[in-house]
């Protein structure tokens, strides 16, 4: 049981703790919960844990700010809980190195989900960098990450440079989600942090060349109010 | 015009009182001179009470008295023998000269309080019309500074002061200033409190230093001042009652969204509490069909409880004015297939069609907010209209705007209900029919008004269609133009 994930559970409501102490321990997870955040930042620091899931409404502090002092000296991935409508949180958090949310109430299969994702970007940090995940596949995609090709079934899909260049970032992080702010930074550059616009529209062109219904998307999802996110198994 | 100047002009009119005084005597003296031979004594000093009467009338007390004086020596003077003395030999000549001078001064004194009482007489019909004239102006206001403008130039109008403010206090306070400028460098003249009862509501300030404020005019503004603040009140009281019938209204308001809240999330959570209590007992056998359909029902009505909340929310926030849309450049149709996506499961006995041009423009739209308005719109049209129909949603660009419409198959809505039925509550079938909070239409008019667009509903031939508008123009700029780059790897 020593080697199974343990997961440290930020949140200062208790029968959310209890719920999940009671369904991550079912599935094999060890966790160790927390109802404040000072007390959060100190299990983190010697609880050693692989991943942390909190809660952004915290009693004694913003859960951004857990998350920024967490970011000063850790890795470890962070998943945050929040309420609907607080999207400028969530995206705040997400900007200061979250790397994933769910919106509450949630389904246990969706947490589980990004847990699973989050355990895979944290190895792969950690061991060569991203060495398995030259060739990205999602449903009849295929994206070479190496040789910089992209395949719809046999069939070689033309990209622009730009179309490229954001689909390689989305496949890089497949099953995260990516912030507005993140994806513009990292394809057009920090100048151009602000323009949504550009996402919308090359998504939009991507989505049609890429995707067998455009208007319903199975690999490239829409994130509302947030970001995207690239999905590989429908 | 100084102080100075003035108080030397009106020394110099009363100058001239004496001077036109002494002139008409002068003059009567030497026509009698002339006609002296003619002319008895007694007689002369009946004709000179005639100008000595005029004078007074004329020009008042103070030239009357001093004319019977003056008369009373040239009559002495001119007319009595011996002539050109002040002597008098005749016994019946002093009692002349002694009644004559008591008949004068008497007049002269008639006269002048005759004309005084006429003047005062004027003075307190033109007050009575002046405070008339400002109840009159003053009637029906409810305006606090409407009522303050008035007071303020009514009486500066009538003080003919150099500078005047009004200062009125209060959760509302405001100063008026008549004209228009900085206050002179010295303390008010005069002071007059605004009173009601209710206490002190403020006070006017008024310079004057031509003309010393008489006591009377104090009386007169202080009669001004308690008059408005009678109107100040009765706008005050005006207000309150205004004030007391919102609460009322939102009270009202309170009870209904209570009800309804109450019997809406009483619903899932019955059917929650039947699943989760039946799954718990010995009821159900772990191998049954049925847990699985409980389990299901649990999942889907806690969604359910999820979207109400959800709905009371959003609602609870377009109230309170907090419903900012975060605006950025969308692509409709892109909102409107995330939005069918999620709501397949849900339109599984409709027919969705989306008819909405490629070459739709960008539009300056809060994502999730446009996803609510369509989520609520076809979710209405799925709940009243027949299972089989169609649901379409169309697009178009109108001018500078976006108009886009929803519409079903469903029964048509009266139209005296057309604009009600994006009131909150409202419903036109009865309410254990359908379910729902009844807000979520009152939603979208509030995210769409939010947007600066317009939303409507109209029957249609063979249904009902919600139509609204969103602006193409965001703060006045138009989409913008992308940074394309067309050369493929």
């Amino acid at each position: 049981m020593s080697n199974a994930p343990h997961i440290l559970v930020i949140d200062d409501e208790p029968q959310i703790l209890r719920a999940m102490r009671t369904i991550l321990t079912e599935k094999q997870f060890r966790v160790t919960t927390a109802s404040r955040g000072e007390e959060g930042l100190t299990l983190a620091a010697t609880s050693e844990p692989d991943i942390i899931i909190l809660d952004l409404g915290l009693p004694d502090m913003d859960g951004v700010e857990v998350c920024t002092r967490l970011r000063e000296w850790t890795q470890i991935p962070i998943i945050i809980l929040s309420v609907r409508d607080s999207e400028r949180d969530k995206v705040a958090a997400l900007d200061t190195g979250a790397d994933d949310y769910l919106t509450k109430p949630f389904g246990i299969e969706e947490l589980l989900a990004r847990v699973r994702v989050a355990l895979r970007h944290s190895a792969n940090r950690q061991g060569a960098q991203g060495a398995q995940n030259k060739v990205v596949k999602a449903g009849p995609i295929t994206i070479d990450l190496a040789w910089h090709i992209v395949k719809r079934g046999e069939e070689e899909v033309k990209l622009t440079g730009t179309e490229y260049k954001l689909l390689a970032y989305l496949a890089a992080n497949h099953g995260r989600v990516l912030t507005h702010q993140s994806i513009l930074t990292n394809v057009w550059g920090p100048a151009d942090a602000d323009h949504t616009e550009y996402l919308r529209v090359y998504m939009r062109q991507l989505r049609k060349k890429l995707e067998a219904d455009p208007e319903r998307p199975q690999h490239i999802l829409t994130e509302p109010g947030i970001g995207y996110r690239f999905i590989v198994d429908e | 015009m100084n102080a100075a100047d003035m108080q030397s002009s009106s020394f110099l009119s009363r100058l001239w009182k004496y001077v036109f005084a002494l002139m008409l005597i002068a003059s009567v003296t030497t026509v009698f001179f002339l006609l002296r031979d003619g002319l008895n004594t007694t007689l002369v000093a009946l004709l000179y009470l005639i100008p000595l009467g005029i004078i007074t009338a004329l020009w008042g007390l103070g030239p009357g008295i001093t004319s019977a004086l003056i008369t009373f020596l040239t009559l002495n003077y001119f007319f009595i023998q011996p002539y050109y003395t002040f002597t008098v030999h005749q016994p019946a000549d002093i009692v002349i000269l002694v009644v004559f001078l008591m008949v004068a001064v008497v007049i002269g004194q008639l006269v002048g309080q005759a004309q005084a009482g006429l003047a005062a007489a004027t003075a307190r019909e033109r007050e009575a019309t002046q405070l008339y004239e400002l109840s009159t102006a003053l009637t029906g206001l409810q305006d606090e500074q409407a009522i303050g403008r008035i007071l303020a130039n009514q009486v500066h109008a009538l003080a003919e002061s150099e500078y005047l403010e009004l200062h009125i206090t209060g959760t509302k306070p405001f100063v008026y200033r008549v004209p228009e400028m900085s206050p002179p460098h010295r303390p008010p003249e005069l002071i007059i409190p605004i009173e009601a009862a209710r206490g002190v509501l403020g006070e006017i300030r008024l310079w004057r230093a031509e003309q010393a404020i008489s006591s009377r005019e104090q009386r007169l503004f202080q009669t001004f001042a308690s008059q408005s603040a009678l109107a100040l009140e009765r706008a005050w009281l005006a207000r309150a009652e205004s004030r007391a019938r919102v609460l009322e209204e939102s009270d009202r308001l309170k009870t209904a969204i209570l009800s309804s809240v109450s019997h809406e999330l009483r619903t899932p959570l019955s059917t929650i509490k039947a699943a989760a209590s039946s799954l718990r007992g010995k009821e159900v056998s772990w191998d049954s069909p049925a847990r699985v359909e409980l389990i299901a029902a649990i999942d889907d009505e806690a969604d359910h409880l999820n979207m109400l909340v959800g709905n009371l929310l959003d609602m609870s926030r377009i109230e309170s004015g907090a419903l900012k849309p975060k605006r950025e450049w969308n692509i409709l149709p892109e909102i409107i297939g995330s939005v069918l996506a999620r709501m397949k499961r849900l339109a599984v006995d409709h027919k969705l069609e989306v008819d909405v041009p490629e070459s739709l423009p960008l539009v300056p739209v809060d994502y999730v907010q446009m996803e609510q308005v369509f989520t609520n719109l076809i979710s209405n049209s799925l709940k009243y209209a027949p299972a089989n129909t169609v649901v379409c949603i169309r697009a178009r660009q109108e001018d500078e705007s976006v108009h886009v419409q929803v519409s079903n198959q469903g029964p048509q809505v009266p139209p005296e209900d057309l604009e009600r039925i994006f009131d909150k509550f409202y419903r036109t079938t009865a309410a254990d029919r359908v379910t729902g909070t009844g807000l979520g239409l009152s939603i979208c008019r509030g995210i769409i008004e939010a947007h600066g667009g317009r939303i409507w509903a109209e029957n249609v031939f063979d249904g009902l269609a919600f139509n609204f508008t969103l602006p193409q123009l965001w703060d006045g700029t138009k989409p913008p133009q992308l940074p394309m780059d067309t050369e493929a790897e």
